[in-house]
Parts: C-alpha cells; sequence; structure tokens
C-alpha cells in the first residue's frame, strides 16, 4: 500500500459525503497546492483564497473523479485551472504555465525562495532543521523503519522482510519514530506561530 | 479496549495508506471529538513534506477551517428538509397572492381599466394603465355595456382562478405534511393537519 491507497480510501468516502475525510485531504495537500499557486500569484493573501476555492470546486467536482488519474493530479489541474481564472477574472495575465511534470519537478527544485515571503522560507528552513536532527537523534530500529518508508517508499510488508521483523513491528516503530519528530516539530511551531 | 495511542498509530499508519476500512472509519470518528488528532496529521503531512524535499511555501497557512466550513454550509443547506417545505411554501403563497393580484381590478372599478381591442375581441389587461399612443389621441373609453360584461367575465376568471388555486393549495399541503411527517425524527408524530379552507363554489351549490 502507499500514499495513493490513502487517497483512494479518503476519496471514496469522501464521495459519499464524508467531509473529514475531505478535511484530511485538504491538510494533507493545501501546502502543495499553496506552492503550486504561488506559481501565478504572488500575493499571500491572494495565494490562500484561490487555494481554499481550489478545494471547495475539487469537492464539487468529485463524483465526477473515476481515479483514472492520481488524485493530487486531479486536484493540481483544479488549482491550477483556477489560479489562470482568477488572474483573468481580474484583467491580469497568468505568469506562467505549469503542467503536472512541470509541478513534480517545481516539488524538487529549491525554488521555494521565488514563491515564498522571507518569514516562509526562514520557518520552512528551521522546520527541515529540526526534522533532520530529529531524525539523526532516533534509535537505529526506528530510524531505519521510517527511512525506508518516507525515503524508499517500501511498504510495511517490504520492510517487515527487509528488518527480518513481524508487520505489526514495523508499524509501531514507524508510528514511535513519527512520535518523536513530531513532538520536536510541534514545541518549534508553538515557538515561531503560537501553533498547538 | 481502543486507546488514544492506537488512534495515533492508526493515523500514522494512515500516511501510508496501511489501514483497513474498519479502523479508518473508527479513525474518522474519533478525529470528530478530538481536535488534537487533526493537528497531528497536519504536522505529519508537514513532516513528510521535508523529508521529501518538497518546498513549503506557506508553513504557515491553513485554509482548511474555511474550507470545511464553507462546505459544510452548503451541505446543511442542500440537506435540511426545512428548505425544501419553506420552497414549497414559498410556491404556495405565490400561485395565491398571485391569483389575488389578478382579482384587483374587478375589486376597483373607479380605476381606468386598460383594454386592448384586437380583432374587434376585447381582453382586459389586469392592473394595467391605459397608454395613449399619441399626444392628440383621446383615452379609449369604454361603453357601459362592455364594462359590465367584462365584470362578469372577470369574475368567471376570477372564481376559476381561485378554486385551481385552492386545488393547487390543498395538493402541496398534504405533501408537505406527509414528507414532513417522515422527514421528523420521531416517526410516531402525527401528520401537520392540513388547514381547512371554506370552498365557496362548492358550499354554494
Amino acid at each position: 500500500m502507499t500514499g495513493s491507497d490513502t487517497d483512494q480510501q479518503l476519496v471514496q468516502r469522501a464521495q459519499r459525503g464524508e467531509l473529514r475525510a475531505f478535511d484530511l485531504l485538504v491538510l494533507k495537500y493545501q501546502g502543495r497546492i499553496a506552492a503550486l499557486v504561488s506559481r501565478y500569484i504572488s500575493d499571500p493573501g491572494e495565494v490562500e483564497d484561490v487555494t481554499q476555492e481550489a478545494f471547495i470546486k475539487a469537492y464539487k467536482a468529485l463524483p465526477k473523479f473515476r481515479g483514472d488519474s492520481a488524485f493530487y493530479t486531479w486536484l493540481y489541474r483544479i488549482a491550477a485551472n483556477a489560479a489562470k481564472n482568477y488572474l483573468v477574472a481580474r484583467g491580469r495575465r497568468p505568469t506562467g504555465e505549469a503542467s503536472v511534470e512541470d509541478i513534480e519537478s517545481f516539488e524538487h527544485s529549491g525554488l521555494v525562495s521565488e514563491v515564498s515571503t522571507p518569514e516562509a522560507v526562514v520557518m520552512g528552513e528551521e522546520l527541515a532543521a529540526v526534522v533532520e536532527s530529529a531524525l539523526e537523534e532516533l534509535p537505529d530500529e526506528l530510524r531505519a523503519a521510517l527511512t525506508l518508508r518516507e525515503f524508499e517508499g517500501l511498504s510495511y510488508d517490504d520492510i517487515a522482510e527487509v528488518l527480518g521483523c513481524p508487520v505489526g513491528t514495523v508499524r509501531s516503530r514507524i508510528f514511535r519514530a513519527r512520535e518523536a519528530i513530531d513532538s520536536r516539530v510541534r514545541e518549534q511551531l508553538e515557538g515561531s506561530l503560537g501553533i498547538r | 479496549m481502543k486507546t488514544r495511542d492506537d488512534d495515533l498509530e492508526a493515523l500514522s499508519a494512515l500516511m501510508d495508506g496501511e489501514t483497513q476500512e474498519l479502523e479508518l472509519r473508527r479513525l474518522l470518528g474519533s478525529i470528530d471529538t478530538d481536535p488534537a488528532l487533526r493537528e497531528r496529521w497536519r504536522r505529519q503531512q508537514m513532516i513528510s513534506d521535508i523529508m521529501s524535499k518538497r518546498p513549503l511555501t506557506h508553513p504557515d497557512m491553513d485554509v482548511s477551517g474555511r474550507v470545511s466550513d464553507a462546505l459544510s454550509a452548503k451541505s446543511s443547506v442542500s440537506r435540511n428538509p426545512i428548505w425544501s417545505v419553506a420552497v414549497a411554501a414559498s410556491v404556495t403563497l405565490a400561485v395565491v397572492m398571485g391569483g389575488q393580484q389578478l382579482l384587483l381590478p374587478t375589486g376597483t372599478p373607479s380605476a381606468p381599466f386598460a383594454v386592448s381591442e384586437v380583432g374587434g375581441a376585447v381582453v382586459p389587461i389586469g392592473g394595467a394603465q391605459p397608454v395613449q399612443a399619441s399626444l392628440d389621441a383621446q383615452p379609449l373609453q369604454i361603453s357601459s355595456q362592455r364594462s359590465v360584461l367584462d365584470n362578469r367575465r372577470s369574475a368567471e376568471a376570477a372564481a376559476t382562478y381561485e378554486r385551481l388555486a385552492t386545488d393547487r393549495y390543498r395538493k402541496l399541503s398534504v405533501r408537505h405534511s406527509a414528507e414532513s411527517a417522515s422527514a421528523h425524527p420521531s416517526p410516531f408524530i402525527p401528520q401537520a393537519r392540513v388547514a381547512e379552507f371554506i370552498d365557496e363554489a362548492s358550499s354554494e351549490e
């Protein structure tokens, strides 16, 4: 199973009208969608509005989503169109075109400083440093399980085979690894934003 | 017995698509009652983005609350049975009021009654004022005989219209009662009684 299986599970429930399932999808993808919208629109307030609008449009269009493409690819197209329409409605020309391939390459291109505020860049760098530090401090068995999952994309079954332990143990180790990292990130967020 | 740690572990497994349907259903129920689980999910996604080297362009932005509010409002409006009853009641009111408006000219004989002569036929236009075609022309005068004829026809049309409106109102009222009773949480509440209307046409017979 993969993250797209997660999407499929949540999408199916959202299609049946479970708003909580869609809420989890929003929480999962809002950062990436905001990054995409930022390629068209620079004002942070407008980025927030268009990102919100994109998710509302996506929810309304969910009954038409057949799963022919990945959910995030479908969502990205809706967000890109929402951003372009937003600019056209205000008599502004879209400054860029972003295909799905462009978006995926953008995600790993390190162009974040071009579309973020200086504060956001600093905050992102601080969070990245916290995550890296917390990962290094993890016990070996926890770090190995989480690394195989996050970096290699292995399923729990595959990780269990690699590490030679039951699947339940893999699940528990990954959970505890995330728990340890989360506590550090939460402290950082509470310190910088007052977020709990 | 399910503990909070079980929920947190299930949340971690959901990140990886490793939850079963039953577990997911329980987890979604828990998130409804424990907002901290939702915040945990958000942070986990952020951590996953960082580990995957995805850009955090707006780490402080959270539109989920606004999206959720907008969708909840839309959902409650479209699912609330009160709205369907209200819409149906509005239609009924419009029918009755519309009928009464059409009948107004017969009740105000002193007001000039606009007519249109087409091929010799006289067609009353209720509630309208005569319009002069030119500055020199006189307003169209209606003979007293024709006015009597018009008034009689108008009264017949009024009676017919009122009967139609009453019939329609009765049908809609019965339908409202039935739907209201079926939509009510308690199945034992009897249907709302439809208001009685005096059928003037039948009572006169």
